[in-house]
């Protein structure tokens, strides 16, 4: 059986027909430089997807640029074993330097300091970094009296507040000294 | 006879589901990264010192302890992992316990400790001692108490 142009189709006018009646697209007039011909084309539109994904850049730089990124002191610990088998009997004390801190209020800037012992006594934490700089023991320094790996106590109170307690470490680790211990709070 | 009946114009329709699916993916993966590091890390504003002489965390295996402030310079507890132990000398042993267990499985772990700037040493002091009791109670003579103390630096 042969078959006809479906009836409920949409009927198509010869090019050229003015009047676009029936046309799913309408034919422009002569002279406007559009001019369609055969079917509608589909195109996926992508205005979306790159709205989000501009979005997402745009997020994901800002994010970065004002990250804060955690770092790490290390720290090693004094195992705690009994004192017979961590001493050499024969081995000397080296008496170790130790930093008192403390917190006179709740300001950054609001603390003391003291190095047990006599020594000028800093009264911040830049000049306890001086001072521990240039007591070092190295091949550059004069009068040095400290090992980088002499034993160094760090004491703080009991309401001394954390910030002030690793700045003290940090002094210490400015300036290359190695063995590190806290002690209790006073 | 043919089914297809096509009338008026062809309508054009942007298939939403490959965006569809991409966006369910990422929530689902804030959702669970978010999770994650909020059990891992509690809120705090950690110690920022000046000219700071410290290192990035390194991929070596550590557990992550909070001291919880809870302002005033005090603490309410410590978070390691999903478990709070309350301050105390009860709190401190269960602690400690636990570290020596997570010591014996993996003896080079390694300890982050994260504090708020403003929490008194006294509330601080008592880790370090759980962390050195831990590592004296395993019977590997292998492990050293090794603690990363975090602060924030600005890069």
């Amino acid at each position: 059986m042969a078959s006809s142009a479906p009836a409920t189709g949409p009927r198509r006018d010869p090019p050229g027909n003015a009047t676009g009646a029936g046309l799913s697209t309408p034919v422009p007039p002569r002279g406007s430089g559009r001019r369609r011909r055969g079917r509608a084309r589909m195109a996926l539109n992508l205005t979306a997807m790159i709205d989000v994904v501009f979005l997402l850049l745009i997020y994901f730089m800002v994010a970065t640029e004002f990250k804060l990124g955690e770092e790490i002191y290390r720290l090693d610990l004094p195992p705690r074993q009994p004192a017979a088998q961590l001493r050499d009997p024969f081995e000397l004390d080296e008496e170790p330097l130790r930093i008192e801190v403390a917190s006179t209020g709740y300001a950054r800037g609001a603390y003391s300091l003291r190095i047990e012992g006599p020594y000028r006594q800093p009264a911040s934490f830049e000049e306890l970094f001086e001072f521990l700089r240039q007591r070092q023991i190295t091949e550059h320094t004069v009068g040095g009296l400290f090992e980088p790996d002499h034993p160094m106590v760090i004491v703080p109170t009991r309401t001394t507040r954390w910030e002030h307690v690793i700045d003290v470490f940090n002094a210490l680790a400015r300036a290359h000294y190695t063995n590190v211990t806290f002690a209790k709070p006073r | 006879m043919s089914a297809v009946f096509k009338r008026g114009n062809a309508e054009v329709e942007a298939n939403l589901t490959p965006m569809i699916d991409v966006t369910f993916l990422l929530i689902v993966f804030f959702v669970l990264v978010s999770r994650i590091v909020e059990v891992e890390n509690v809120p705090m504003e950690l110690p920022r010192p000046d000219q700071p002489e410290t290192v990035r965390p390194g991929d070596e295996q550590r557990a992550v302890i909070n001291v919880i402030p809870t302002g005033g310079g005090r603490a309410s507890g410590y978070r390691l992992g999903s478990r709070t132990f309350p301050p105390g000398a009860d709190g401190l042993e269960t602690l400690a316990d636990h570290l020596a267990g997570l010591y014996r499985a993996n003896p080079g772990l390694r300890i982050n400790l994260r504090a708020d700037r403003a929490t008194g040493y006294e509330w601080i002091e008592p880790v370090l001692a759980a962390v050195s009791s831990a590592a004296a109670r395993v019977e590997v003579a292998a492990v050293v108490p090794r603690v990363n103390l975090v602060v924030i630096t600005e890069e």
